[in-house]
């Protein structure tokens, strides 16, 4: 049921995109073409769209999950992050050049030719390098002769791998403000123990939390402890256990209902991290 | 023409419509990056299925409807090489922003989300900013 209903929605955005002309990059140019023969079609074209959309959002709004029982995606509280300009702006600069976006890109694959193919290879390929090619601008960002593998799931929260005090003060440099300790000490030798962690942490200035968590018996009390972490924090918080796994499993859940159940499993699977279990849990809450 | 507004508000009463329906029935966002990109880089997970049924539907209707119809064209550039970093910079650009025209523009904007609304600023002043350069700067495009 829910393959056939995606598919007619598919086939109505398809049928859309053709007959608003939005599949020629002729009118998409146009009107990206301020100083030249400019083309208002695609003004027409998202303002038409908007209507029914804004409608469905009200509906939403009024209802618990949709007719097939998934719960509506919350809004993202997120807030502007450099990632969404620097992304927005680098999409705008292709879609000039082409004419095409994403929708429009695959919509017309049928009839699109040989380049319009090469697009589509081009735009697939990159999307698969995407996570990689943005990780590596986290690291070419941070600050030298750290060897450190942080891993930002959003620009306020990042997990790790298991890290030694020495690598405190890069932390604290990457503008952590809140270190949180997932793993518990009987996995570890004493000098890598919570309490030479938070002294470590302290005498930087971070805020730092012990919230161990047993790998495959994390407890309510776990979710509720991060989440008040992360909300008392001033600033960014970075979170490690073992391989930061743990670390992703507890941020996933302390934001169910306030993220969309697929950005919570999608992110973290980028850095590796499966938590794709989750995803009954996460869709189930309410924010 | 005259008459394409005509066209542009009813196609795009059809793009919203079909959004409309994929949140209120399957209750997802109709964003068409992110349902590429999870399907090709492996996150979607459970709902790979019902991603790959919308995708399918969405290449298979218009190349139908131009095969019947006949006179569907994109006039795309023939330099393959403006193409491909077109292409590469579309995929790039929509994942990092986690959105394109249909996510943050049509789904974002009709919920009033910040985010979808800044998104659209950047996309379409960059777009701008590029077309004047590319077309009456360079005179690549």
């Amino acid at each position: 049921m829910r393959n056939l209903t995606a598919a007619l929605s598919g086939a109505l955005f398809g049928t859309g995109l053709l007959v608003s002309g939005m599949t020629d990059t002729v009118k998409v140019q146009g009107w990206l073409d301020v100083f030249g023969d400019w083309d208002a079609t695609l003004a027409f074209v998202m303002g038409g769209a908007m209507i029914p959309m804004a409608i469905a959002w009200r509906i939403a709004a009024r209802r618990e999950v949709s007719a097939l029982g998934t719960p509506f995606p919350p809004k993202n509280r997120s807030g502007v992050d450099p990632k969404l300009v620097t992304g927005s702006v680098i999409f705008g600069a292709g879609w000039a050049l082409a004419g095409l976006c994403p929708g429009p890109a695959l919509a017309s694959a049928g009839f699109g030719g040989v380049n319009g193919a090469i697009f589509l290879i081009a735009m697939l390929a990159a999307m698969v390098a995407a996570p990689k090619a943005s990780r590596l601008l986290d690291r070419m960002t941070a600050p030298k002769g750290s060897t450190m593998d942080i891993r930002a799931l959003t620009p306020t929260y990042a997990v790790s791998p298991q890290i030694d005090p020495e690598d405190l003060p890069a932390i604290k440099v990457a503008g952590y403000t809140t270190v949180i300790d997932n793993r518990p000490d009987g996995e570890i030798p004493p000098h890598l123990h919570t309490p030479v962690m938070e002294e470590a942490a302290k005498a930087l200035g971070l805020t730092f939390v012990a919230n161990p968590v047993i790998g495959g018996a994390m407890t309510p009390e776990n979710v509720a402890i991060q989440r008040a972490a992360i909300e008392a924090s001033g600033g960014p918080v970075f979170a490690y256990c073992a391989s930061g796994n743990r670390s992703s499993v507890v941020w996933a859940l302390a934001h169910a209902g306030l993220k969309p159940a697929d950005e919570l499993i999608g992110i973290p699977a980028r850095f590796g991290y499966q938590l794709e279990h989750l995803r009954p849990a996460l869709e189930a809450a309410k924010g | 023409m005259q008459i394409d507004w005509i066209y542009g508000l009813l196609g795009g009463l059809m793009i919203g419509s079909a959004a409309a329906f994929y949140l209120l029935v399957n209750g997802r966002i109709m964003g068409a990056s992110g349902i590429a990109g999870e399907l090709v880089d492996g996150t979607a997970g459970r709902t790979w299925a019902e991603k790959a049924s919308f995708l399918a539907a969405l290449v298979a209707t218009p190349a139908a409807l131009a095969w019947v119809f006949g006179g569907a064209q994109t006039h795309l550039t023939s330099n393959w090489v403006v193409v491909v970093i077109a292409g590469a910079l579309v995929g790039l650009g929509t994942r990092m922003a986690n959105g394109c025209t249909s996510g943050h523009g049509v789904c974002g904007i009709s919920r009033l989300s910040l985010r979808g609304i800044v998104a659209t600023v950047f996309y379409i002043m960059a777009g701008g900013l590029v077309m004047a350069l590319a077309r009456h700067g360079l005179g690549l495009i």
